[in-house]
């Protein structure tokens, strides 16, 4: 192995390395604020590492598993930051539970985040099957981990026990099946890296052969399911509703998004998109997804479980633009740039939605936050945490001003440039129903107490890093939204080579 | 840069209307009505004192303001403003301070609040009548309704949260569908010409086929006349207005309304020409339709302010006729209405909210014999209803006279059946002064007559109507360049007949 | 030796794969979940292995060294969570937990 290749492969090396550091000051100095400040501090040196990664140029393969490229740097960078952002929130969420008879010091939480970030950015950087299974394993794993987080405290939740339960088995199930695909494209094909595959797949044109086209199905249902798209997403409303709600941004943000970044590379690494049987599976997949998830979201009085149907529904959106690939008409820098943009303003968005709900929630009650009903009138006691939910709800609803109306913006451009007027029309009825549920719960918020009697909770006051953190992501979420340039500029820059 | 600042100015009043509230320094509706002024002494200035016109693309502005601001996408901050832009932009700063006036004891608690969301609103609408690329227009379209929502949901009344939800959700879904149209107008314009723009002068003569044209004006079509309103998409609107704390209520049927015709004016016709003189026959039914229908249903209602409603509802109905007759006299007649509507509407919302405030109920089976008790608002109210049945003389006569002579060229049939529409008027404006100030008094304490505030502000109004009414040479002077895009469509009247 | 045709393996690899995709659907007892996921698992190294074999590459080889820690991690997890469900419910029905709806 070359200097080069180590140098590459430093922001991977220095996240494994802050997992070990981590688990030896848990082991050793096992106080919240010291564990707390080390993650901080190796996720702030990884992300500092990639700039300097960033010199090696485009493109270096380093082992036939990963390739760093622009790609992987930038997504690696957008999930550091958020991984930062979910460790700084966390603090409070669990020293709020310090200094009772149930005091906990929460270091494996740490640990595991750590460990899950490593994963993503391995998922990130993946072009071979062997490192999306190592990557998507180590995330999915510390996941388990992390979901079922409160179930072991004496008066634990039970919400988190069943959680992590069914994550873990619906979860284990869908990277079985995963893999079976790629069990079998191997048996088929003799080839796991996606370069290899799509070589392969561009001379024999359309797949036939039942192991074959069972393969690339079984992946791509098992990418779905991650995903959390119609009809793979049973897990996502309950999983979402039983986790410590820092994990869940943590599966809404992080996990999503890297599965998100691995599928749209392999999708256009191995041509998979020339695959017309994986197109029409997609295309009903994004539409069940867009109007399902929009529909179902509806009926809930829950924000975690209303969040993880919105989140079906966002997942389906973004697919359009994936869809429009086989179309010839958007080059795939433009895709890639489209994808960018949309997982950037949706990730910002959901962090600042459930970083809302954390600060507001203690670890230690049995539940978190999250009723419809918690929210009544929070505009009139805590104006500056209502105002930031209601930009995230806005953004995810896509108004102008904020970063999601871009997004959407990208989307519905995409689609109208590769002439996929069913799944545009698709996503505009996905969206009116949407505006729906978000602006009940912004109502919900701004209900005057003179008449209706406060039933939300009394907050405590925010401490200065959760405001900090929730301040920035609002400034950075209008600042998307009014002049999205620079950022276009540099997602333009990131492009998988 | 005048344009950024009419913009700008009512968005920092809106933050330190609140702002001053939540420190408690000063009175946030002295901040607002402040800002408003403010903003009208810089139109009203600008306007005597503006340089030469500029001409784009064969028609004249008095200010344009072209900024790069995604570039990635052809889109540009493009501000411009011209006779139409101005006339509505002067509406709406206008209704901004008498909506400020009459709201001035209503809103009690949260005034920041409040404050803050009406000044976001003009900023909006603001926005809405000068900008010229149609990204912006979107942004600002959309942007307008948040703080409208708030409005309306916040300091409602009684089932506000159904009707903001309804005017939400109308509004923002078909405006979903505009913006689908726009993007999809970008790239059908790229295809032709190979350039990523949204700006309007450069759209304006995109060469698209003739189906893909209508399917696009429909998009634009839809949204415009939801916000209108013309029938079948009027459904949210009784409910908005019916909720809407009076301040609300003022600038939704005064100002926000017209951002629907405007939009007919400035984009849906001009982008596509041809489309929409195919469609015009569709869009002059319903024009009719809605004329008829809602006076009907204006006549049916208890509630005040839900007669006002659907008043407003026929009242667009002959702006909706106007803008697509086809020919100049039309279309002046559609903006003098607008202008004239504005007034009348806003005025009696304002008095709705005046009665409302003095015996808490919008229901008309429980007033009568006011006018003994409240002689000046009694005549003040007649006039505004008077001005509203299109009394000669009075600006709403001008605007609707000139629809139905223009309209009459286009399409005979429609015209004499919205002019039924000027019978059925008298109608229902006579039976609220019939019922409110007439016949018996249900009421046993009297009612205290206006105050000074009101009479200010509905002095102002009858002054603008009487204007508009007695001399509409200036205005029609001042619109006149901005109609000449709308086509002077060959209209015959078999081809009106055949299309029935 | 008589090499065994690679669609046999793949065969019986899908219906191992099968077979544990249907116990994981039908048995509500927990410990059964995890095995049946083990078999779902250890059907994948099958067909990992017949394909290195078929190829003649050590790639499914180590693809099945990879499932089996895997396997191993799960599980371990898995009967974590098993025995926190055991102590606090005495069952290991995974219905008895199931309160989340909608």
């Amino acid at each position: 192995m070359t200097a080069e290749q180590l140098q590459a492969l430093l922001p991977i090396i220095m996240m494994a390395s802050t997992s070990v550091i981590v688990m030896l000051v848990v082991a050793f100095i096992p106080r919240h604020s010291v564990i707390s400040s080390v993650t901080v501090l190796g996720f702030i040196l990884t992300f500092a590492s990639l700039s300097w990664t960033g010199e090696v140029g485009q493109g270096l393969q380093v082992t036939p598993l990963i390739v760093v490229d622009r790609f992987a740097l930038f997504y690696s960078a957008l999930l550091l930051l958020a991984s930062l952002v979910i460790t700084l929130l966390s603090f409070n969420y669990f020293t709020k539970g310090s200094g009772s008879e149930n005091q906990v010091e929460p270091g494996e939480f740490y640990i595991l985040l750590t460990t899950a970030t490593l994963g993503a950015m391995v998922l990130v950087s993946s072009n071979h099957f062997a490192s999306l299974f190592v990557g998507m394993e180590l995330l999915g794993i510390s996941l388990y981990v992390l979901v079922a987080y409160l179930s072991h405290y004496r008066q634990g939740r039970q919400g988190s026990l069943e959680a992590g339960l069914k994550y873990l088995v619906l979860s284990g199930v869908a990277s079985a099946i995963l893999l079976f695909g790629i069990a079998l494209l191997y048996a088929e094909f003799g080839v796991l890296g996606f370069g290899q595959l799509g070589a392969l797949w561009s001379n024999i044109g359309a797949l036939n052969g039942i192991y074959a086209m069972a393969g690339l199905g079984l992946l791509l249902a098992g990418i779905c399911f991650k995903l959390s798209l119609i009809p793979f997403h049973m897990w996502t409303p309950d999983v979402y509703e039983g986790a410590p709600v820092m994990a869940t941004a943590y599966i809404a943000t992080i996990s999503k998004g890297a599965v998100f970044v691995l599928f749209l590379r392999f999708f256009m690494v191995s041509g998979a998109f020339m695959q017309e049987m994986a197109n029409n599976l997609l295309i009903l997949i994004a539409i069940a997804s867009m109007l399902g998830g929009n529909l179902l979201a509806l009926m809930q009085s829950n924000v975690s479980r209303i969040l993880a149907y919105s989140s079906i529904a966002h997942m389906g959106y973004l697919l359009v633009v994936l869809l429009v690939a086989n179309t010839g008409n958007v080059p795939v820098s433009t895709i890639s740039e489209s994808v960018g943009f949309y997982l950037v303003a949706y990730i910002i968005t959901t962090l600042g939605a459930f970083g809302v709900m954390a600060v507001r929630s203690n670890m230690l009650d049995t539940r978190d936050t999250d009723q419809v009903a918690d929210y009544k009138g929070l505009f009139w006691h805590s104006p500056w945490l209502a105002s930031v939910l209601t930009g995230m709800l806005l953004s995810l609803a896509g108004m102008p001003l904020t970063a999601g109306f871009i997004a959407k913006f990208y989307i519905i451009t995409m689609g109208v440039e590769g002439l996929k007027w069913l799944l545009v029309s698709t996503l505009i009825i996905g969206s009116a129903i949407g505006l729906y549920y978000y602006i009940r719960i912004i109502i919900v918020m701004f209900m005057r107490h003179d008449e209706e009697p406060i039933t939300g909770k009394r907050d405590r006051a925010v401490s200065t890093i959760d405001g900090l953190v929730l301040a920035a992501l609002a400034g950075v979420l209008i600042w998307l939204g009014v002049y999205p340039g620079p950022m276009i500029g540099v997602i333009q820059a990131a492009f998988p080579g | 840069m005048i344009l950024a600042w009419l913009l700008l100015i009512p968005f920092i009043g809106g933050l330190v209307a609140w702002l001053a509230d939540r420190k408690k320094l000063v009175d946030p509706a002295l901040v607002t009505l402040a800002t408003l002024l403010l903003d009208l002494l810089i139109v009203i200035g600008f306007y005597f004192t503006r340089d030469a016109p500029i001409e784009i693309s064969g028609q004249q502005w008095m200010a344009v303001l072209e900024l790069a601001w995604i570039p990635r996408f052809g889109i540009g901050f493009v501000l411009a403003l011209d006779g139409l832009g101005l006339l509505m932009v002067l509406l709406t700063l206008f209704l901004g301070v008498v909506a400020v006036l009459s709201s001035w004891q209503e809103i009690n608690h949260r005034k920041g609040f409040f404050y803050f969301n009406i000044l976001w609103t003009m900023s909006g609408v603001i926005g809405v009548f000068t900008s010229l690329d149609l990204f912006l227009f979107f942004f600002f379209w959309e942007v307008m309704l948040i703080p409208m929502y708030f409005i309306i949901g916040v300091f409602g009344h009684e089932n506000r949260i159904y009707a903001a939800i309804k005017f939400f959700i109308f509004t923002q879904a078909s405006g979903l569908l505009m913006l689908l149209a726009i993007i999809a107008l970008v790239y059908f314009h790229h295809q032709s010409s190979g350039v990523v723009t949204f700006n309007y002068f450069e759209l304006l003569g995109a060469e698209l086929s003739a189906s893909v044209a209508y399917w696009l004006m429909l998009g634009f079509f839809i949204a415009f006349i939801t916000k209108l309103p013309g029938v079948p998409l009027h459904t949210w609107l009784p409910d908005a207005h019916t909720q809407a704390p009076t301040a609300g209520s003022v600038i939704l049927a005064g100002v926000l309304l017209k951002t629907g015709a405007y939009g007919l004016i400035r984009f849906a016709v001009p982008l596509f020409p041809e489309a929409s003189a195919e469609f015009a026959p569709v869009a002059m039914s319903l024009g009719a339709v809605s004329i008829i229908y809602a006076a009907a249903m204006a006549f049916a209602q208890t509630d005040i302010k839900r007669l006002i409603a659907y008043t407003s509802v026929s009242h667009m109905g002959f702006v909706l006729l106007g803008v697509y007759a086809g020919n100049e006299t039309a279309a002046r007649g559609a903006v003098m209405t607008m202008l004239a509507h504005g007034m009348t509407s806003a005025a009696l919302f304002a008095f709705a909210g005046a009665i409302g405030q003095r015996i808490h109920t919008r229901d008309m089976r429980q007033m009568g014999g006011f006018w003994r008790s409240a002689p000046r608002m009694g005549a003040i109210v007649l006039f505004f209803s008077v001005a509203a049945l299109g009394m000669p003389g009075l600006a709403n006569f001008v605007g609707e006279f000139l629809v139905l002579l223009g309209a009459f060229k286009a399409n005979m049939l429609l015209t004499c059946i919205a002019a039924i529409g000027l019978i059925l008027a008298p109608v229902y404006s006579l039976i609220v002064i019939q019922r409110i100030f007439h016949g018996k008094r249900l009421v046993e304490k009297p009612i205290p007559d206006v105050t000074t505030r009101e009479t200010v502000m509905m002095l102002m109004m009858i002054v603008v109507t009487v204007g508009l009414g007695v001399f509409p040479q200036p205005v029609m002077e001042l619109m006149a360049s901005s109609l000449d895009l709308l086509p002077v469509v060959a209209f015959n009247d078999e081809a009106g007949m055949v299309s029935q | 030796m008589i090499a065994i045709p690679v669609e046999h393996c793949l065969l019986l690899s899908v219906m191992l794969f099968c077979l544990g995709l249907l116990g994981v659907l039908v048995r509500r007892n927990i410990i059964f979940v995890l095995m049946s996921m083990e078999i779902m698992l250890n059907a994948i190294g099958l067909a990992f292995v017949s394909g290195g074999a078929r190829w003649g590459q050590a790639d499914g080889q180590v693809m099945f060294l990879l499932v089996i820690t895997l396997a191993a991690a799960e599980v371990a997890i898995g009967l974590a969570l098993v025995l926190q469900l055991y102590q606090r419910y005495r069952t290991l029905d995974i219905e008895t937990i199931s309160k989340m709806k909608g």
